[in-house]
């Protein structure tokens, strides 16, 4: 037992929409005991998967827990859960908002075996209001709540981020309800249900945009604008991506890939393309009309015709060719020995070789029913023994003798007849 | 008086920006004193960012810069002079938590280092979000959001497929970095009621956006396989993506998350999408453009709402890409209470996000909407600190409280 958890327990009835919640407490020493039903999760199918058809989706989010199959919609399932349930300080649950109410399941029954239960939920839209029987999907969860609209650039449609984002929210969401949840069972002894929207966590992933109309800012556009080089003409852009920069102008091609620069003119950000422009004059790479420019004072020069788009343009052909030249770790080691706001677009790879995550020991590998798995380890440094040694995802069934066994009592017999009878 | 999850914890909240901001704030919501220290003269990003009411610049009313902070006590002070450090030093030893998400190293030219501030509080939680981390060679490697989201990996898979990417919008790891930062505070908290220790801890946003691409770092790890942007779509369903719909830049997403969801949805379509080649997710992958012609064309003419609606009546996963006009009148956020309004002791109101954590015994409570400069530094220096009016006006007159 080690992790600043050890000593709680969480039964953990969720599928791939609500894994991640478990797992950051179980990577905190929580004994975490993932329920499955008999033929497996819906979580042990979902893509990337391996040669052999197992799901990376599992082993990310299920690594850690400990694994049960369980049917909790036979009446003798129905009763093993509520017997785990007296033992547990947590469960969470991803099902639909009343599907476990129909199993005779309702928040009221699981509290009178354990009042001291706290039962989190984590659901598309909450566990009540007219969508909540909306049926969803992570696109569409991610379009309700507002951080798809803006994310885009000029053309075509919103995009998602290629890698499923939005349950991950409404499932982290999750296991900060239930340890706040907990702080308050300190002091009454009692739990609570804790009802987590997946609509209302993605909400935190706008930057703010989706109070506009709410505080009506009638004009406000997240639309990346031409490059703001009206900027002196009185009204200062507003920079609403937070970076100023998350358009493809942003992304410069080098030799093995991308980095990520915005070419800032103006005072907040002019001075950072003057260093650029040094580094740029060290190997003779700026013309000799461009040395004597000062990226502060380029949006009075545009205004003054002294300078035109074109010649902004031009230099922008020059910053490409200059960086070109370099790699993406070269440009990195560079940029930031010269405090140049600009960073390599990582890919997978980048990230599993990165010297700074190796440093701090961040990815672990465990082993995964004898196939090891390299996965992201622990979120916080600094403190010892705050976490639990890492350790992969169960196989299916895998705790089913620890648990029934020593947690319940069961004997083999019993054990051997709910199998043979599906319940376990 | 009903029970606070968080009554009586103490907080002083020296962050900035989103990502540390947030962590206070979910605090703040469940009844712990926040105390949010920040100069009226070296404004913060956030209080720039809108959006505004009416459209108008004002670092005193912009709603990111509301919601990052409802609920806390506001102290303006200059943490570059020696009395501001004196003030925080007192506010070190009141408080059970700190916050902070300088760059890495600008606490400790301060003399406000870890070491420095546990001594003086050994049962001290003290928290540094940062970029990288505290640690490794590039501790010290600083940027905005954008740089964020590249070094995670997040730049790099959001686009359509082919293309140079376009990035996620926004400071991507803003949004998770917190989520995993207030887990591992509430931990802390447990293992400090259990043992009475003290900690500090050392986030990364970089390594919580990387928490997020758990699958694909094991998959990039067994495979060497690496994520492209790939558009709207998805690898278990088609079709999978966001469609145009009448009026001006207004969407719908559609997902068919089976075969018999995309039969109800070729039933609405009509005509080539009833085809039989169709009727698989194997059949409708290897004609994907097709599919998603025949959706737009019938997506086109008509209201998102409406598709919405007519969709979700089949039991078809669709939604608006909710613009903010429709999330502020959509029926199921009304329900859920979850824009909070709040009048503004300076005039206006301030609306902010309700709590992400619905409890049912304890609910978030919402006492008072973000500061304003230095709304709260009388409470915080007299309540709190226990300073006599002689100190605070001197505190005042020498510009330290801006």
């Amino acid at each position: 037992m080690s992790g600043w958890l050890a000593g709680f327990r969480a039964l953990d009835l969720t599928d791939e929409r609500g894994l991640l919640a478990g797992q950051m407490l179980a990577k905190l020493g929580m004994d975490v005991i993932q329920i499955e039903p008999p033929a497996g999760s819906r979580a042990r199918q979902v893509a990337p998967r391996d040669e052999h058809g197992g799901s990376y989706v599992w082993s990310a989010y299920a690594a850690g827990k400990r694994g049960i199959t369980l049917d909790i919609g036979a009446p003798e399932g129905r009763e093993l859960l509520l017997r785990l349930v007296e033992s547990a300080d947590f469960l969470f649950e991803s099902e639909a908002p009343g599907r476990l109410a129909t199993l005779g399941l309702d928040q009221a029954t699981l509290r009178a075996r354990n009042p001291r239960l706290i039962h989190v939920s984590i659901t598309p839209f909450g566990s009540d209001g007219p969508k909540r029987d909306y049926a969803d999907a992570e696109l569409v969860l991610w379009a309700s709540g507002g951080p798809l609209h803006p994310s885009r650039d000029v053309a075509g449609p919103p995009l998602r981020i290629s890698v499923p984002q939005a349950y991950l929210h409404g499932a982290a969401d999750g296991a900060a309800g239930a340890l706040i949840a907990h702080f308050a069972r300190v002091q009454t002894g009692r739990g609570q249900h804790v009802d987590i929207s997946v609509q209302q966590s993605v909400t935190q992933a706008t930057l703010g945009s989706h109070f506009a109309a709410a505080v009506g800012h009638a004009d406000y556009s997240y639309l990346p604008k031409a490059p703001s080089t009206r900027g002196g003409a009185g009204r200062k852009p507003l920079d609403l991506s937070g970076s100023g920069a998350r358009t493809r102008r942003s992304k410069w091609v080098v030799r093995d890939g991308l980095v990520e620069m915005h070419l800032g003119i103006g005072p907040a950000a002019g001075g950072r393309t003057n260093v650029l422009f040094e580094w740029m004059a060290e190997h003779g790479a700026v013309p000799e009309a461009m040395r004597a420019w000062d990226w502060v004072t380029i949006p009075q020069r545009i205004l003054a015709d002294e300078i035109t788009e074109d010649d902004i343009d031009e230099a922008r052909d020059h910053v490409a060719r200059f960086l070109a030249q370099f790699t993406k770790a070269e440009v990195q080691r560079e940029a930031f020995a010269r405090k140049l706001m600009l960073a390599p677009v990582n890919d997978i790879g980048d990230l599993l070789a990165s010297e700074q995550l190796a440093a701090r020991g961040f990815f672990v590998t465990v082993d995964e029913g004898g196939s090891p798995r390299t996965l992201p380890g622990a979120f916080a440094s600094g403190a010892e023994g705050m976490f639990a040694p890492p350790c992969g995802a169960p196989a299916l069934g895998e705790h089913n003798d620890a648990v029934y066994g020593e947690l319940l009592g069961l004997g083999d017999d019993e054990r051997a007849r709910l199998a043979a009878r599906g319940v376990i | 008086m009903t029970v606070q999850a968080l009554g009586g914890l103490k907080v002083l909240d020296l962050a900035w920006v989103v990502a540390g901001p947030a962590i206070g704030r979910s605090l703040a919501d469940y009844g712990a004193t926040v105390v949010r220290v920040e100069s009226s003269k070296r404004i913060e990003t956030a209080r720039m960012m809108g959006p505004f009411p009416g459209g108008k610049t004002d670092p005193q009313r912009g709603a990111l810069f509301d919601t990052c902070n409802a609920g806390k006590l506001g102290l303006t002070l200059n943490l570059a002079s020696a009395e501001g450090r004196a003030v925080v030093m007192d506010l070190v030893r009141w408080a059970d938590v700190l916050v902070e998400s300088f760059a890495p190293g600008q606490m400790a030219r301060w003399g406000l280092a870890p070491e420095v501030l546990r001594e003086a509080n050994p049962r001290l939680i003290g928290v540094s979000t940062s970029l990288m981390g505290q640690t490794g060679p590039f501790a010290a490697f600083a940027g905005y959001g954008n740089v964020g989201a590249a070094v995670s990996g997040y730049q790099a898979i959001v686009g359509r497929e082919g293309e140079i990417p376009v990035g996620p919008f926004g400071p991507y790891t803003d949004y998770v970095g917190p989520r995993f930062g207030l887990v591992a505070l509430l931990a802390a908290l447990e293992h400090r009621r259990q043992t009475g220790e003290g900690c500090w801890l050392d986030i990364s946003q970089a390594e919580a956006g990387i928490q997020f691409l758990g699958p694909e770092v094991a998959q990039g790890a067994a495979t060497g396989a690496v994520v492209f942007p790939r558009g709207n779509r998805d690898d278990n369903a088609a079709p999978h993506g966001v469609f145009r719909c009448a009026g001006d830049d207004e969407w719908v997403a559609i997902v068919a998350r089976d075969d018999g969801e995309w039969q109800r949805l070729a039933k609405l379509i009509g005509g080539e999408a009833l085809a039989p080649e169709l009727a698989t997710l194997a059949g409708r992958k290897a004609a994907e453009d097709q599919v998603e012609a025949l959706v737009e064309a019938w997506t086109l003419p008509q209201d998102a709402a409406a598709v919405e609606k007519m969709l979700q009546d089949q039991g078809v996963a669709a939604h608006k890409a909710a613009t903010s006009a429709d999330m502020v009148s959509d029926p199921q956020l009304v329900a859920r209470g979850h824009f909070v309004r709040l009048p503004r002791e300076i005039g206006g109101e301030s609306v902010f996000d309700a709590s992400r954590y619905r409890l049912s015994e304890t609910p978030a409570r919402y006492l008072r909407g973000a500061p304003h400069f230095g709304r709260d530094n009388t409470e915080v220096l007299r309540d709190l600190l226990g300073y006599d009016a002689g100190r605070i006006a001197e505190l005042e007159e020498s510009g330290v409280l801006q």
